[in-house]
């Protein structure tokens, strides 16, 4: 297993490494660039010549990306625009930990990233969590009470859940619990609209858990809708087989027989689905952010996108490259660690 | 084999990560500071962060709101399009000596005095060092930017603590707000690394006021938020004690805090939001009492994908009896009426708003005299197709060249504009031209041609948006939108790539203070574009902001942000 994981961790560093060129080529090849959403439309020749240099963007494209990978530090670049090299670059290159300065703040990337990060890792996190505490025992008892009414009743929220999109529901429960619902003992509305918490008010774990409802029950729909049905499939393919029966013949109580000899197995496609999902948790929800005003990684993705922040936007792309990659090396190995039955070799 | 421990261990294992995760991002947030709120708290909603506090820089407008909080330009622009003295003592001008023009060279020169009784959020004096560093600072070459009308200038010299005098090599009409309105701020010497270059400096981002407010705290992507500069010049101003500027992306979100009283101020409200808002007890809408964006349609004169109108004519455009035809067919009052509720205002001549108003006749909605005049230029439907073709047109089309092209918008604008571009669509197929309807990204519609922008790389037949100048002045935007010189890629936005000599000289002439000879100068001006029609001008859109029925002296103004005259604004 340890030649194994040694051997997929060899491969990502070339994965990145190739991905990185291909995501680089598109960034930059896309139509529109930074120069048109930096100064509008006005944007005067004189400034366009003096933002490429300070962009890098003067130089032919195999150039930039070898100076975004590798840093410029060793070699002399251009700052007065007579096109000879006035003096050693600053920058230092992603291998060494430099992902530059956004076209947009001027501040580094990483700072960039470093304050949107945590506030996704928040609300996502806490997303799945509940998804999955409410998608397991809905899963489970729609396998075990199939076509009840229960589980008429859970296909159908799981349809719904599925199709209901993301900026429509957030849209209706902010008009719900934020403009309709008071709260009858202030008049205040029953929830918040946004944000992650009350400005001008000392730190309240109640008021940070009011500003997480409605975000997190917009994002936790599709999910509990997706996990609920995998676990309902899972269970009902194992439900039949012989080891079961044979358990029950022994006289194991039924209770036994589902949580400690089913579940337990039909719980392994789940671990390895949400080890899949896990980079959700990094790379944000662009809509539910957008409409919660909540400032995470998902708007700062778009924002980048949208102006050509080429140094955000690549930046935002490899780290969730990485996180894919390495959350899909953490599925097999958790996949072989609760299964004995597959071995990577 | 797997057991339940496992994944008893494992789930626990998820939920104490998360749980600490939590618990980490609340401790990173930081405290908010409780403050003894006074009630004169207000408010601002606005969709995105500004990049900086210095919208030279980047132009978004964000930055230019929350620039007026705390920095002050030597002089500023009201709704009317009156300026007015912020740092300066007085406006210079001809009459009172301040402005001394050599007719012999064609040169001017303008003394400014500044006010000596306003200081910096450290209590240190704000002086024409400050002015002159601004200036060195934003015209440095490396690391400087570009402020309009700085092309124009030779030099500027201190005279002493608190006056300069700036040199022109020219006669320049918008010298007056050249060092203020709505874009640039006097920097503060003192407290701005002038290495770090005007562009990227860190006082862009946390900077030292000497406006009516001082920056407390900014988390980005959340709030910024401002308390009451106690050192500001104005005695007893401003009235209000504290603002907020909140990020809330959704629009439909900052109308619904307007609607509950959760927000006081939202910028650049659309026409469906104000329409909603219209009824509304808690929220008021402001219309600035000039307008300023033309919703207009650009033809192209030069072959798609070309930019020399006279080397490559374009096969239908280049006729000036098809753009008259399109701008007949165009109804109007009808987009209006159906898309902009009725708040936009018909427009047809550049120069609709004072001091340059020109009496140019209204065009007329004539379908029919539209199908008449494509008639008599060559462009028959023979083959009953419902798209005329060429029979003898004197565009240069070859016969049987179907009339048929591409209309472009871009996206961020949003839903009215996209109607209005079908809409127009619908109208001119209904007189034989097909127009195939494209939506593209603004980044993509403005960038440079080198990068694939279709504007700049003449890559389009038609497209629609709404433009304008800024300030009072239309010298500059003239030049830029409608000369020969900015036809070239990169020089310049004359888009549609309308050669015309005689408006050439036209602009030219615009460069005096003679203010008779300038409005003489732009309803010729007016004239020529209405004769030839290389833009069609359709409507101006309401610059409109909405805010809160408890605050007192909110003035929407297209030539400067809602929050202009913050100082004045007064809570209920």
């Amino acid at each position: 297993m340890a030649t194994y994981i040694l051997r997929r961790l060899i491969q990502t560093i070339g994965l990145l490494f190739l991905l990185s060129i291909i995501l680089f080529a598109l960034v930059n090849l896309a139509p529109g660039g930074p120069l048109s959403a930096y100064g509008g439309r006005r944007i005067r020749p004189e400034k366009i010549e003096i933002l490429k240099r300070q962009f890098g963007l003067d130089k032919p494209l195999p150039v930039q990306y070898l100076y975004w990978l590798a840093g410029n530090d060793w070699v002399k670049v251009d700052t007065n625009g007579d096109g000879m090299g006035d003096e050693l670059g600053s920058r230092n290159g992603i291998l060494r930990g430099d992902f530059g300065f956004s076209y947009r703040t001027r501040e580094p990337v990483l700072k960039e990233i470093g304050l949107r990060l945590p506030n996704t890792i928040y609300l996502m996190s806490i997303t799945m969590l509940v998804a999955l505490i409410i998608a397991i025992p809905i899963g489970i008892y729609s396998a075990i009470k199939q076509y009840s009414i229960f589980d008429f009743f859970a296909t159908t929220f799981s349809f719904a859940g599925q199709s209901i999109p993301e900026f429509w529901l957030g849209l209706l429960l902010i008009l719900i619990f934020y403009t309709w619902l008071r709260n009858p003992w202030t008049g205040e509305p029953l929830l918040p609209p946004g944000g992650m918490f009350t400005l001008d008010s000392t730190f309240s774990l109640s008021d940070r858990i009011l500003h997480l409802v409605l975000p997190v029950l917009t994002g936790t729909l599709g999910w509990i809708a997706w996990y609920s049905r995998f676990l309902r499939s899972s269970l009902l393919e194992i439900l039949p087989l012989n080891y079961l029966k044979s358990a029950r013949a022994r006289g194991l109580p039924e209770r036994t027989v589902i949580y400690k000899h089913a579940l337990s197995n039909a719980l392994i496609p789940i671990v390895t689905l949400l080890a899949l999902d896990l980079p959700y948790i990094f790379t944000g929800a662009v809509l539910i952010e957008t409409i919660f005003s909540w400032p995470g990684m998902g708007r700062l993705y778009y924002q980048a996108a949208v102006e050509r922040d080429y140094p955000l936007l690549m930046a935002v792309l490899i780290i969730g490259a990485a996180f894919i990659i390495l959350c899909n090396l953490l599925a097999d190995v958790l996949y072989a660690y609760l299964d004995p039955r597959v071995r990577y070799e | 084999m797997f057991t339940q421990k496992r994944t008893l261990f494992f789930l626990t294992v998820t939920v104490i990560l998360s749980l600490v995760l939590a618990a980490c991002q609340a401790a990173n947030t930081g405290e908010p500071v409780p403050v003894t709120g006074s009630g004169k708290d207000i408010t601002i909603v606005i969709a995105e962060d500004p990049p900086s506090f210095n919208p030279i820089v980047s132009d978004t407008g964000y930055d230019a709101l929350v620039m007026e909080l705390v920095m002050l330009g030597l002089t500023d622009v009201d709704p009317q399009g009156n300026v007015f003295p912020e740092l300066a003592k007085e406006l210079p001008t001809v009459d009172n000596g301040e402005v001394k023009i050599d007719e012999s060279a064609g040169t001017m020169s303008v003394t400014w005095k500044m006010r000596q009784d306003v200081q910096w959020q450290d209590s240190k004096p704000v002086t024409a060092d400050d002015v002159l560093f601004t200036w060195n600072a934003s015209s440095d070459p490396d690391n400087g930017s570009w402020i309009p009308g700085s092309d124009y200038i030779d030099s500027v010299e201190q005279v002493d603590q608190y006056s300069f005098i700036v040199n022109y090599n020219t006669v320049y009409p918008g010298y007056l707000t050249q060092f203020g309105g709505e874009q640039l701020a006097i920097w503060p010497a003192h407290h701005c690394d002038a290495k770090q270059g005007f562009v990227a400096w860190d006082c862009g981002r946390q900077p030292l006021s000497d406006g009516p407010f001082v920056l407390d705290e900014w988390v980005e992507g959340d709030h910024l938020t401002f308390t009451k500069n106690e050192n500001y010049y104005v005695s007893g101003k401003p009235e209000i004690d504290k603002v907020t500027v909140r990020i809330v992306p959704d629009d439909s979100v900052r109308k619904t805090m307007m609607l509950q009283g959760d927000a006081d101020i939202d910028m650049w409200i659309n026409v469906n939001t104000a329409n909603d808002l219209q009824n509304s007890e808690t929220a008021k809408v402001s219309l600035s009492p000039t307008d300023r964006w033309v919703m207009r349609l650009f033809m192209n004169e030069a072959a798609k994908g070309t930019t020399d109108a006279t080397a490559h004519p374009h096969p239908i455009l280049s006729d000036v009896r098809v753009r008259q035809a399109i701008r007949l067919a165009v109804d109007v009052d009808t987009i209006n009426s159906e898309i902009f509720h009725g708040l936009a205002h018909p427009t047809w001549t550049e120069f609709f708003r004072p001091p340059y108003a020109c009496g140019v006749p209204r065009p007329a909605f004539d379908p029919e005299a539209a199908k008449a005049t494509l008639e008599e230029a060559g462009w028959k439907d023979t083959d009953g197709d419902g798209t005329r073709e060429c029979h003898g047109c004197s565009s240069g089309a070859p016969e049987g060249y179907k009339m048929e092209m591409e209309f472009i918008t871009y996206a961020e604008y949003g839903e009215p504009l996209e109607l209005t571009q079908q809409l127009i669509a619908e109208m001119l197929g209904k007189i034989g031209i097909k127009l195939n309807i494209t939506v593209v990204e603004g980044s993509v519609l403005w960038d440079l041609a080198e990068n694939g922008g279709i504007e700049q790389g003449g890559k389009f037949d038609i497209d629609i948006w709404d433009d304008g100048y800024a300030g009072v002045d239309p010298t500059d935007y003239l030049w830029e939108a409608y000369s020969q010189e900015a036809i070239k890629p990169g020089d310049g936005w004359n888009i549609a790539r309308w050669d015309n000599p005689e408006v050439d000289g036209l602009i030219d002439q615009a460069y005096t203070l003679d203010e008779q000879t300038r409005k003489e100068t732009f309803c010729q001006i007016a004239d020529a574009i209405d004769k030839e029609v290389p833009i069609i001008h359709l409507f101006t859109v309401p610059n409109a902001d909405a805010y809160s029925a408890r605050l007192e002296g909110v003035q929407s103004s297209v030539n400067d942000l809602v929050t202009w005259n913050i100082a004045d604004w007064k809570i209920q």
